[in-house]
């Protein structure tokens, strides 16, 4: 009696084991999909060259750019960076008819575009990149 | 009815399912003489499990599969170990629980007190303590002196430093900078965790030592600025591996019955030969619980846990397991990566890498495909200082999975 049972709890077992990784898997796949369709919208975005890790304060890898972003220390900016370098307000991107326009925004100690510092506004092409302190975006427009 | 059963929450209903099934099995087997014990401790454990693995996911905003992942993983250990000597298997249904208790207590404690980060020097002095006491007390078991014996209470020590060597690795390289002030500091580092691994070697626990070493070696290759250091690594342990083969008469014969265990076959290689007499025995499903002979392999309680399984339940669950730890330390570097403060990450890294290689070494050993040393499988194999470290580094991970976000709160407006 006991044997018998035995013999059939051990594919039962199996079948169980099996279907708990691969549930766990589906899982995990369904998680790892809905990270990629954040990073894949809109147009226009910036990308961090930095390693992330090397920075000591909270930064996302990719931020899109839909009609107006901005970036500065304040936590009411879109990009907010807890560096002493960065100033309140210290830039915004605009777009105009398909074009993304960069404005810095009187900060202290500027923002560079292509190691370039700027005045005023300057119009941004694919792959310029954009410096504030230590920190370097990558300006991509799949436009 | 399995269809009803997948879905979302699915893996948690599949694991008590598994779990009732195998008490059911227990009932059959002792139907003429129950004990009744045993199925209030077993029933109190399926309990826990099950509102544990509800209730992390409201407590922890980080990930929610580790936890099931190592619960599966336990629940197959102990099964297998009750099944081969019922009273291991009561003490290990206390530890289990115990386990679950540590966990909880550790990802409070690491997740509420700062500064984990801030006391290297006590890691290192915690260490040398450890070791010392196990050189005073230590007692000698299975040819390894690493044995403490406490008022009838007998720990590893060296399971605690496991996890006081990540520590100290992870604060190193947390801030490397600010110990760079001083000269040589990453030699100092070097030095530290050599003397660990020396102390081990001379304690004769080698499997130990090997995981010292590749956490150190791993953490290194990630972190280390002064990519020579490593080569420098890889060098000295190569030398110290021929070293240790021609001067320690152990060391040389893991090496031969790893090569030719049929030889020895009926001392030194015994062993290592009934393993795989086990695992061939069992096939692709296993003879059956209760109906194999898990009893010829020695030590099929820690060590050789992987055999028994192999040998009762099949090779498919022995894959089964395989394919845990797989997704475990898969899911241990997503935390590292998604991690965005640098010390958790480091710790998240070490606590997978530990969990890894660890699985690697034994289950290599028991397969042949490595020289054995004896050290336990994580969560599966009996032992409560195992189970209880083990259930410290998941808490570890499980406070790196979440956001940790303490250095931005120091910016002046």
């Amino acid at each position: 009696m006991y044997n018998l049972i035995s013999i059939l709890f051990k594919y039962i077992f199996i079948i169980i084991i099996y279907l708990f990784i691969f549930s766990i898997i589906r899982l995990i796949y369904l998680d790892i999909k809905s990270i990629n369709t954040i990073t894949l919208e809109g147009n226009a975005y910036l990308k961090l060259i930095n390693r992330r890790d090397s920075l000591p304060y909270k930064v996302k890898e990719h931020y899109s750019i839909d009609d107006e972003i901005t970036m500065g220390r304040y936590s009411d900016n879109d990009i907010f960076i807890q560096d002493p370098f960065v100033s309140k307000r210290h830039f915004k991107i605009v777009e105009d008819e398909g074009a993304y326009y960069l404005e810095d925004l009187d900060s202290a100690n500027g923002t560079y575009v292509n190691n370039e510092r700027i005045e005023d506004v300057v119009k941004l092409s694919n792959g310029d990149i954009i410096r504030v302190g230590n920190i370097e975006f990558l300006f991509v427009d799949r436009g | 009815m399995f269809n009803k059963k997948v879905s979302i929450n699915s893996p948690r209903n599949l694991l008590f399912l598994f779990e009732i099934l195998s008490l059911f099995l227990l009932l059959v087997s002792q139907w003429n003489n129950i004990e009744k014990t045993i199925y209030y401790i077993w029933i109190g454990l399926i309990l826990i499990i099950y509102i544990s693995n509800y209730l992390l996911n409201k407590i922890s905003s980080g990930d929610n599969y580790i936890f099931l992942i190592v619960t599966m993983l336990m629940s197959i250990g102990i099964i297998m170990i009750y099944r081969i000597d019922p009273n291991l298997g009561m003490k290990q249904l206390l530890w289990l629980s115990g386990g679950i208790a540590v966990f909880y207590l550790t990802y409070f404690a690491i997740k509420l007190i700062r500064g984990w980060d801030r006391w290297i020097t006590l890691y290192i002095g915690a260490s040398y303590f450890l070791f010392i006491m196990t050189f005073l007390l230590g007692t000698r078991k299975y040819g390894a002196i690493n044995w403490i014996n406490i008022g009838g209470i007998s720990f590893q020590p060296a399971e605690i430093t496991k996890i006081l060597v990540i520590f100290i690795i992870a604060s190193y390289y947390n801030k490397p900078d600010v110990f760079k002030k001083y000269r040589y500091s990453d030699y100092i580092l070097m030095g530290i965790i050599y003397s660990f691994i020396a102390l081990l070697f001379l304690q004769r626990d080698l499997g130990t030592a090997l995981i010292f070493y590749g956490i150190f070696l791993f953490v290194q290759f990630i972190y280390e600025e002064k990519r020579k250091l490593i080569l420098y690594n890889i060098g000295l342990s190569s030398i110290g591996a021929i070293l240790g083969y021609v001067l320690f008469d152990h060391v040389k014969i893991r090496i031969q019955t790893w090569i030719d265990p049929w030889s020895f076959i009926d001392n030194k290689g015994y062993q290592i030969t009934q393993s795989l007499f086990a695992i061939a025995e069992g096939g692709f499903f296993g003879t059956g619980l209760g109906l194999g002979h898990p009893e010829f392999i020695p030590l099929a309680y820690t060590d050789f846990i992987f055999s028994a399984i192999c040998e009762e339940m099949g090779i498919f669950t022995g894959i089964g397991i395989i394919m845990l730890f797989l997704i475990l330390v898969y899911r241990g570097f997503k935390i590292a990566l998604n991690q965005n403060n640098k010390f958790y990450k480091i710790l998240a890294i070490g606590v997978s890498l530990l969990f890894g290689i660890q699985s690697i070494i034994i289950l290599g050993g028991v397969l042949k495909l490595l020289p054995l040393t004896g050290i336990t499988l994580p969560f599966v194999s009996y032992g409560g200082s195992s189970i209880l470290s083990s259930f410290i580094a998941l808490g570890i991970l499980q406070v790196s999975s979440e956001d940790i976000n303490y250095e931005g709160e120091e910016v002046v407006e």
